[in-house]
């Protein structure tokens, strides 16, 4: 039985970075899957055909964070590996759609809802000085996590099988999530403090107190998804402009 | 055409391919793309302006699942792009504000108006994904590679495009407007700036608050001390 060596998994973490490059409604990442899994199947299985067949399987539906996609990326290609010749793929299949949503469940609560307003808020804060240290903090603290889990995670699946997705994963991302969104609670109030007084100098009333307006109506207004952030934010764009055209004559 | 003015598209293009098709490594977030520009347009201010703004907006906008949502990446490129090349031309500092102000809503709008180009994309890609099974079961192994490719040149060359679009409808319609009401427009952005501000940061707070006291304390905590370090350091 062949096994993969270190260079198919690296080439794994390569074709992982593509892996929404073909995103669609209908597969989502099914094809960026199958592209990132085919140095697994061209290692582990020999015989062209029937590689080409298990690969055209693996571009069906998949869907979870692509980030921890290498964990999935990984465990799938020990499965593979194990798979005896001719035997049918249904546990792969089985396994690939559990790991999918399991992943997905805590990686959108890690990465999107926790981590990247997270570096969002920490880079705003940076930049209210006029720092280019800002975007230079976001873009790293983001891509520790992000590129490390990406590049190594391959590895770890690969290693514990679909065993991955255990207890100690599973506790290890709700820590991680728990702290930075504690963090990130301070790091807002930080935020608003250093927009008020920037250099220990007060902004104006008026900055504050459209300030705070901006604060408690968007506390209200997030409770429900629509209209989206996006559009509140363009309804009260106009409200300002046409209240300084209003006010300051024609 | 001068040396920003195509770093702008550029960057939209390469922005377009970090959101979602290469990497996602957050070059494409306002705030990174926005002090990106600053540098190359020699306005660091105005850009840093621009893009704390349009970033806030922007986190609290998240790619779950299947939803598209709307196209920060390019529309921060365009915003930031807009308000500095807008700047460029005036010289005084209240049009200054002006121009930040014309920038974050050419971003907000751009990046609104682009979801409809993603949906198109990803519909695209659903042809793409049918045609590399076909001929990946016909026998040629290469199809998956010759798919990337084809994605991600599209989604390059899409966001460029749309960035070229964008910036140059945005300065060539409201240039004038920035010139003769400057005034107007940066009295409106004093209104318009703490207002976005407040709105994406409550986002964020929502979002990590979770309706937990524990966590409403340490956000007052963290603002009151805060404010305490700020006003007593700069006595």
């Amino acid at each position: 039985m062949a096994r993969l060596t270190r260079n198919d998994r690296l080439r794994m973490a390569l074709r992982a970075e593509l892996i929404q490059a073909t995103f669609n409604y209908e597969r989502q990442q099914g094809l960026g899957w199958a592209y990132a899994l085919e140095p697994a199947l061209d290692r582990v299985i020999p015989d062209a055909v029937a590689r080409r067949e298990r690969l055209a399987t693996h571009t069906a539906y998949f869907n979870t964070q692509p980030t921890l996609a290498s964990l999935a990326l990984g465990a799938v290609a020990r499965l593979e590996e194990e798979r005896a010749p001719g035997a049918d793929g249904d546990d792969v299949v089985r396994v690939k759609a559990v790991l999918g949503s399991a992943l997905a469940a805590l990686g959108d609560r890690l990465f999107w809802f926790t981590l990247r307003p997270f570096v969002a808020c920490l880079g705003v804060l940076l930049a209210i000085g006029g720092s280019w240290t800002g975007a230079a903090a976001l873009w790293l603290c983001y891509n520790l996590f992000h590129q490390g889990v990406r590049w190594l995670g391959v590895g770890w699946g690969y290693r514990e099988g679909p065993a991955v997705f255990g207890e100690a994963l599973r506790r290890r991302l709700d820590r991680t999530t728990r702290l930075l969104g504690l963090l990130g609670t301070a790091l807002v109030g930080m935020t608003i403090s250093g927009l008020l007084v920037p250099g220990g100098v007060p902004r104006t009333l008026t900055f504050q107190a459209t300030l705070a307006a901006g604060l408690g109506v968007g506390l209200i207004v997030s409770q429900r998804p629509r209209p989206s952030p996006t559009e509140w934010a363009l309804g009260a764009g106009a409200l300002c402009v046409a209240a300084a055209f209003w006010t300051h004559g024609s | 055409m001068n040396l920003p003015v195509l770093a702008t598209m550029a960057l939209g293009g390469l922005a377009a391919l970090d959101a979602t098709p290469v990497a996602q490594t957050l070059l494409s977030q306002p705030l990174v793309t926005a002090t990106l520009l600053g540098w190359i347009w020699g306005d660091l201010t105005v850009g840093l302006q621009v893009g704390m703004v349009l970033q806030l907006l922007a986190a609290s906008t998240l790619p779950v699942g299947a939803r598209t949502p709307e196209d920060y990446a390019v529309g921060g490129v365009v915003g930031a792009g807009v308000a500095l090349a807008l700047a460029h031309r005036l010289p005084f500092e209240m049009a200054h504000d002006a121009c930040c102000l014309i920038g974050v809503f050419a971003g907000l709008i751009t990046a609104t108006l682009g979801v409809a180009l993603l949906k198109w994309q990803r519909r695209r890609n659903e042809g793409l994904a049918r045609w590399s099974e076909a001929a990946v079961r016909a026998g040629s192994e290469g199809a998956l590679g010759q798919a990337h490719l084809a994605a991600i040149t599209l989604a390059f060359a899409v966001g460029a495009a749309w960035t070229a679009f964008a910036f140059a409808a945005f300065v060539w319609a409201l240039a004038p407007l920035a010139e003769h009401e400057s005034l107007k427009l940066a009295h409106a952005w004093e209104l318009a700036q703490p207002l976005w501000l407040g709105l994406g940061l409550a986002a964020l707070l929502n979002g990590f608050l979770q309706r937990r006291l524990a966590r409403a304390a340490v956000f007052g905590a963290a603002m009151l001390a805060t404010w305490l370090v700020l006003m007593l350091g700069s006595r």
